[in-house]
């Protein structure tokens, strides 16, 4: 896994941890979609991982935000909506 | 012919949907209903695939007055609509955005198109007939079609209404978190407050923070129809959520302390609803104050030698509880838990040999189980499946698994062994796969 900040690399080993995927986090590629046919995630998997990222970095996700569909795109997207709106 | 009418009590400017705070009344349904049963083919049944609540059931009460069965598909998965499809193929679909299924045509829901006018009659619709069909996993690997007569639907929205004292006149406006493809979201987010003139909110929240502006887009007093996996959410994220009067939970079971501290976080009350999809909903309690499930009016609880079943005047028998429950009193019991086939994750119900069936179905696959670990506290608990595939990956497999079955079910993760530990009799023990899972866990801590 190239080019991966460090942030990229905390979130892709939470997103490993609270989902228990069997995964290593060097395999998430920052670009690659989340869900559907990337990691195969769901909406339950969404609301999991939308408790984790608010309780680490204090940020709350929300579906009508125009950004959420591109939050959850992949690794990258949602480590910059974390950026942008972490209080923690 | 006994009929039973659409919708409760008729006001043609109460509102009967809000979408983004924009409210849609009674008056403007019973024509979007008039204008597309006119344009509906003369088909015996659709699929209504349509997301936004409003539209769909724009789509089913036009259906219902053009004498057309509803059929409510297990899931999304193309697999499921493609039997369903394959099954009734005099069907078609009706759609509110780009889904479609194979070799079924599609039509798109127009709302706001029909002849507003304020005389309009309100539907009535034979208590006989099939409103819908909703489908369940079985153990033979085939969905098994289960009919809803229209009375049915009438008589639960009814029944439960009556159960949580809900009035027209309070006019409770409905924000539901759970889809309406299935009984329970039917039944809490449509019927009830389409039988009792109440409005309910077209979307659909899935985070903490959609809750809460969805609760704030409606006016008071409000209902949150919704499952212990949103409330969960909703506590864990100690959301500031508007006063809502009431919490309707269903589809698994809620802890009492989850109620507790729903109840005091919120400052409402939480019932929890108990239902299967032969059934419809079946029983209420209120989590914090009472243990045993209270039937609703009109159900009657028969304890047989094989067990226990339910039987009300618009079943057509007796059914069987899927669940292992024990009679307390008449109209109450207490539930103990699942037959150890059924498994429910997220609120989708499905059988563990069923969903092994499809994994043996899959090309290159010799042998393979599904197996639900322990619960944990603290998240949603993942089927597990051990597969001997040689020469396959895991991907491959996963893959065919996903256009089969419900994602839900989707093994987390899928282990490839060597063979499976079968006893003598070609069995597969619940204690003999645990060992496999320990070995397995053993064996990544070591990093072998």
């Amino acid at each position: 896994m190239s080019d991966v900040s460090p942030l990229e690399m905390e979130v892709a080993k939470l997103i490993i941890r609270t989902l228990t995927l069997k995964v290593d986090p060097a395999q998430i590629q920052p670009e690659e979609p989340l869900f559907g046919d990337g990691l195969g995630l769901d909406s339950i998997d969404a609301l999991e991982l939308s408790l984790a990222i608010s309780q680490s970095y204090g940020h709350q996700i929300r579906s009508d935000d125009p950004d959420t569909v591109a939050t959850f795109a992949s690794l990258r997207s949602l480590c910059q909506s974390i950026e942008k709106h972490r209080t923690k | 012919m006994k009929t039973a009418a659409l919708l409760g009590p008729y006001h043609a400017d109460r509102v009967l949907a809000w979408e983004n705070g924009h409210p849609m009344t009674y008056g403007r349904f019973l024509s979007d209903v008039g204008a597309l049963a006119d344009l509906l083919p003369e088909k015996p049944t659709v699929i209504n695939l349509a997301d936004d609540r409003y539209r769909f059931l724009v789509g089913f009460a036009a259906a219902l007055v053009r004498g057309q069965t509803t059929l409510l598909p297990p899931s999304r998965a193309p697999g499921a609509l493609t039997q369903i499809a394959r099954e009734y193929s005099n069907s078609y679909c009706l759609v509110d955005g780009t889904e479609h299924v194979e070799r079924l045509p599609s039509y798109q829901i127009p709302t706001g198109t029909g002849n507003r006018t304020d005389t309009a009659k309100v539907p009535q619709i034979p208590i006989d007939h099939t409103a819908l069909v909703a489908f369940t996993s079985g153990s033979t690997g085939n969905s098994h079609p289960h009919s809803k007569t229209w009375g049915s639907l009438v008589a639960v929205a009814r029944s439960t209404g009556a159960r949580l004292g809900l009035k027209t006149s309070d006019q409770v406006t409905v924000v539901a978190t759970v889809p309406h493809h299935h009984m329970y979201g039917l039944e809490a987010s449509m019927m009830l407050p389409l039988q009792h003139g109440m409005p309910f909110h077209v979307g659909r929240p899935l985070f903490p923070e959609d809750v809460r502006l969805a609760l704030a887009d409606v006016p008071s007093p409000r209902m949150l129809v919704t499952t212990p996996l949103h409330i969960r959410a909703c506590v864990t994220a100690r959301s500031r959520l508007p006063p809502v009067e009431c919490i309707l939970s269903a589809t698994a079971p809620l802890s009492r302390s989850l109620a507790k501290q729903a109840e005091t976080l919120f400052q409402t009350t939480v019932y929890e609803v108990y239902g299967f999809t032969e059934a419809g909903s079946v029983a209420t309690r209120r989590t914090v104050a009472e243990s045993a499930w209270h039937v609703l009016d009109g159900i009657t609880l028969l304890q047989e030698s094989v067990g226990c079943s339910l039987q009300a005047p618009y079943l057509l028998g007796p059914i069987p509880f899927p669940d292992l429950v024990s009679l307390q009193k008449p109209d109450r019991f207490l539930l103990h838990g699942r037959g150890e086939d059924l498994v429910n994750i997220g609120g989708h119900r499905g059988s563990l040999s069923d969903l092994s069936q499809k994994l043996n179905e899959i090309e290159g696959v010799q042998d393979g189980v599904f197996f639900l670990p322990d619960d944990t506290e603290t998240s949603v608990t993942r089927l597990i499946a051990f597969v001997v595939a040689p020469g396959k990956a895991a991907e491959h497999i996963l893959s065919a698994l996903r256009t089969v079955i419900d994602p839900v079910f989707l093994p987390r993760p899928l282990h490839l062994v060597p063979h499976l530990p079968r006893n003598e009799t070609g069995k597969l023990t619940r204690d003999a796969l645990l060992g496999l899972m320990q070995d397995l866990q053993k064996e990544e801590r070591h990093g072998i």
